[in-house]
């Protein structure tokens, strides 16, 4: 709904809106603009003190851009495609499971025995410290540690067990408290945990699976909780005369529900999207020939032979312009008032 | 085309008690309104019937069906809900036709269905719209379509005119009972407002607090009414109740008023110390001449047009008279008034209950 439009303010007023968003408007807009004209800058522009236009009070040259597509300074084709690859992949799987979970967190009511999660702690830990003691490899104790731990606490979940319950609201704190603490808490834990995958026999470090699943796993808290808040916003009633229609429920999930939060749904991807193309920590942790991504190329323009300016400058526009594309044709799904007509 | 039968239903939610004790049989075919102030638990009572509520005790059957564990989908009701709740990204078309594209109805069915229900209710220039280009009515329109469709055994409606402007929701009254005489379906229809339900229903369940006050068609309501809240919700304007005592055979109003008690309004015999007796503003004699009198002190004159609303009071209670058009009263004049004897009502204070008439 609009509230209002600039009209209405007097003429002073509006003259401060319009340079306030003028003014807001440089400031974001002028780093990007920066990097583009740098990046058609040489060293001997670049030292020689700021410049601002080109052929005005530089002459540009397409080195830099003739660097990076001929991969002199490292294989940025390359580095594109994985983060495409593995961005797409992790954005898809995340918002796809997360979706799901998120509509069965708003809709049905979950309770929890908090013992049935405590068991859960307690039998993975201990699981893999005793079977450690008693000889095993740490990736088959590990594995068989979680694994009954989960079946255990599976079947307690389902008793009526004493002490407190948690509900969907404790349910989505856990999810949420995942992000809380710094992700280089877990990247240590994470790069041990693949090493140990990798001794076993499996290779998570540098492959595509191990960088995607570690990106699904962190983008999974934010999709569940974005997304709980635009099925909430549903009018319970329409799912209800589906219901009451005899529509079974992964049809109302797929043809009603999806479709009315298609906007929440479009801006969620992009979000999730949006934080694995950006993401360095993971990336620089768990890959270094195969399946580094571009942030990873960004910076190590950095280190090679001095500050590179244009160097830094063309690989940055490579990683921000395919974003700017995914907004662009994104962005119309965004739009709101998917709603109206609905009710009332 | 079932009987639906609630046998001592109740629902609370967290330990809140909102239905207890509910029993209601509803004929086939039969046209029943729930009817109750606000948050007596009709919405509830009717999602229960559905399914989307489970019934916290009692037993629900849809003929000789027991349903009461049954899922929604399972129970073959059709239900249009208070805001209406379409699809909005479908047309009017996909919104009728989903549900029956869904069991998968062969095609030639559903276009013949959808033709029939655009034709009843008016929609067919609107088919392709989606419902945000759609006016309230119409919208209304596309919510009963969904239902028509599904030829379930039971309708269900929620206040559906509640959104509707006065003129469209008495268009769309005479519509659905029309609907109602053709489809010969039985239909469960919640609203808050008396008028609807009287002048829909072939039974009218007046309920308050959770509980079924009355239930009676609609004419008993306004004839016979059971209790004092029955009484004094049904009708427009409300019941007249003047404060007082019986005893022989004669009622003494606490503003000083006495009068005998014909006996077919009170069994014979009948004492009670705190008594009401209650009097329709439309059951006000025109000339006061009989001997149940009562003085008015006049605070509004409401003209309506065939007949006049004199608002004041008698004694310490609120009383309202509709008197000729054509009588001149002022605000603060102090009026007699008859009451037509044949009329009125008598309760038991403390129960609320009327007492018993004679024959
Ligand atoms: N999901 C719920 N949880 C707790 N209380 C509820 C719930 N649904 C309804 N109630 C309570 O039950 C009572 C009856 O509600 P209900 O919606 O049936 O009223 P209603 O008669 O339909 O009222 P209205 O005319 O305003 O629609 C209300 O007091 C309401 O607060
Ligand atoms: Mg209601």
């Amino acid at each position: 709904m609009r509230i209002g439009s600039a009209a209405q303010f007097g003429p002073v007023a509006r003259g401060f809106v319009i340079g306030g968003v003028l003014a807001w408007a440089f400031v974001t807009l002028f780093p990007f603009y920066w990097t583009f004209v740098t990046s058609f800058k040489n060293l001997r522009i670049i030292v020689g003190g700021p410049t601002y236009f080109p052929f005005i009070d530089f002459q540009p040259s397409v080195h830099g851009w003739v660097e990076l597509f001929t991969g002199v300074r490292g294989n940025m084709f390359k580095n594109l495609a994985n983060s495409t690859i593995v961005g797409v992949s992790a954005a898809v799987v995340a918002t796809l499971f997360g979706t799901m979970a998120a509509y069965a967190l708003a809709r049905y009511r979950f309770r929890v025995p908090l013992l049935a999660g405590l068991a859960f702690a307690v039998i993975a830990i201990g699981g893999y410290v005793a079977l450690t003691e008693l000889g095993m490899g740490r990736f088959g104790a590990i594995s068989l540690a979680f694994a009954v731990a989960l079946a255990t606490s599976i079947v307690l979940g389902n008793l009526k067990l004493p002490g407190p319950l948690l509900g969907n609201e404790d349910i989505i704190f856990w999810f949420i408290s995942q992000r809380m603490f710094p992700p280089i808490v877990s990247a240590f834990a994470l790069f041990l945990l693949y090493s140990e995958f990798g001794k076993a026999g499996f290779k998570m470090t540098d492959t595509y699976l191990g960088l995607t699943l570690c990106y699904v796993a962190f983008s999974l808290p934010i999709v569940v909780w974005l997304m709980r808040d635009f099925f909430e916003a549903l009018p319970p009633e329409v799912e209800e005369a589906a219901i009451v229609d005899d529509v079974p429920v992964w049809r109302i999930f797929l043809q009603i529900v999806l479709p009315m939060v298609m906007p929440g749904l479009a801006a969620t991807f992009m979000i999730t999207l949006a934080f694995v193309w950006n993401e360095y920590l993971f990336a620089l942790f768990l890959t270094n020939t195969q399946w580094q991504t571009l942030p990873i190329l960004v910076a190590s323009q950095i280190s090679q032979r001095g500050d590179e300016w244009w160097a830094l400058s063309t690989a940055a526009l490579t990683a921000i312009v395919p974003m700017m594309l995914v907004v662009w044709l994104l962005g119309r799904l965004m739009r709101s008032g998917l709603m109206l007509g609905s009710i009332k | 085309m079932t009987q639906v039968t609630l046998e001592n239903v109740s629902k609370s939610f967290n330990e809140t008690v909102v239905i207890s004790d509910f029993n209601l049989a509803i004929e086939n075919k039969e046209f029943v309104v729930l009817v109750g102030p606000s948050g007596c638990g009709k919405t509830t009572t009717l999602r229960m019937i559905a399914g989307l509520e489970q019934a916290s005790g009692g037993v629900i059957r849809f003929g000789e069906r027991d349903v009461t564990g049954l899922r929604p989908g399972k129970r073959n009701c059709a239900m249009v809900f208070q805001n209406y709740a379409l699809y909005p990204h479908m047309t009017v078309a996909q919104n009728i036709t989903y549900g029956m594209r869904v069991r998968g109805a062969p095609e030639a069915e559903v276009k013949e269905a959808l033709a029939n229900a655009a034709r009843i209710l008016d929609l067919e220039p609107y088919l392709d719209r989606l419902p945000k280009k759609l006016s309230g009515g119409q919208r209304q329109r596309v919510a009963i379509g969904r239902a028509l469709v599904r030829k379930p055994d039971v309708y269900l409606f929620d206040e559906p005119l509640s959104n509707l402007d006065a003129k469209l929701r008495i268009e769309m009254r005479v519509e659905i009972r029309d609907l109602h005489r053709r489809l010969g379906t039985t239909i469960v229809y919640v609203t808050h407002d008396q008028v609807e339900a009287m002048t829909m229903a072939d039974r009218v369940v007046v309920m308050n607090e959770g509980r079924i006050e009355q239930a009676a068609d609609p004419i008993t309501l306004y004839r016979e009414p059971a209790n004092l809240f029955v009484a004094g919700f049904i009708g427009a304007p409300s019941m007249n109740f003047l404060p007082g005592a019986i005893s022989q055979g004669t009622f003494t109003g606490a503003d000083g008023c006495s009068f005998p008690i014909p006996p077919q309004r009170l069994a014979s015999g009948t004492d009670c110390a705190k008594a009401v007796c209650g009097v329709r503003p439309e059951h006000i004699l025109a000339e006061a001449s009989g001997p149940a009198k009562v003085k008015q002190k006049v605070k509004v004159v409401e003209p309506l047009g065939p007949h006049t609303l004199q608002v004041g009071m008698v004694g310490d209670v609120q009383f309202t008279a509709q008197v000729p058009a054509a009588r001149k009263v002022s605000p603060d004049d102090v009026v007699e008034l008859g009451l037509d004897l044949d009329e009125l009502h008598f309760f038991d204070a403390a129960t609320g209950k009327v007492l018993p008439k004679g024959s």
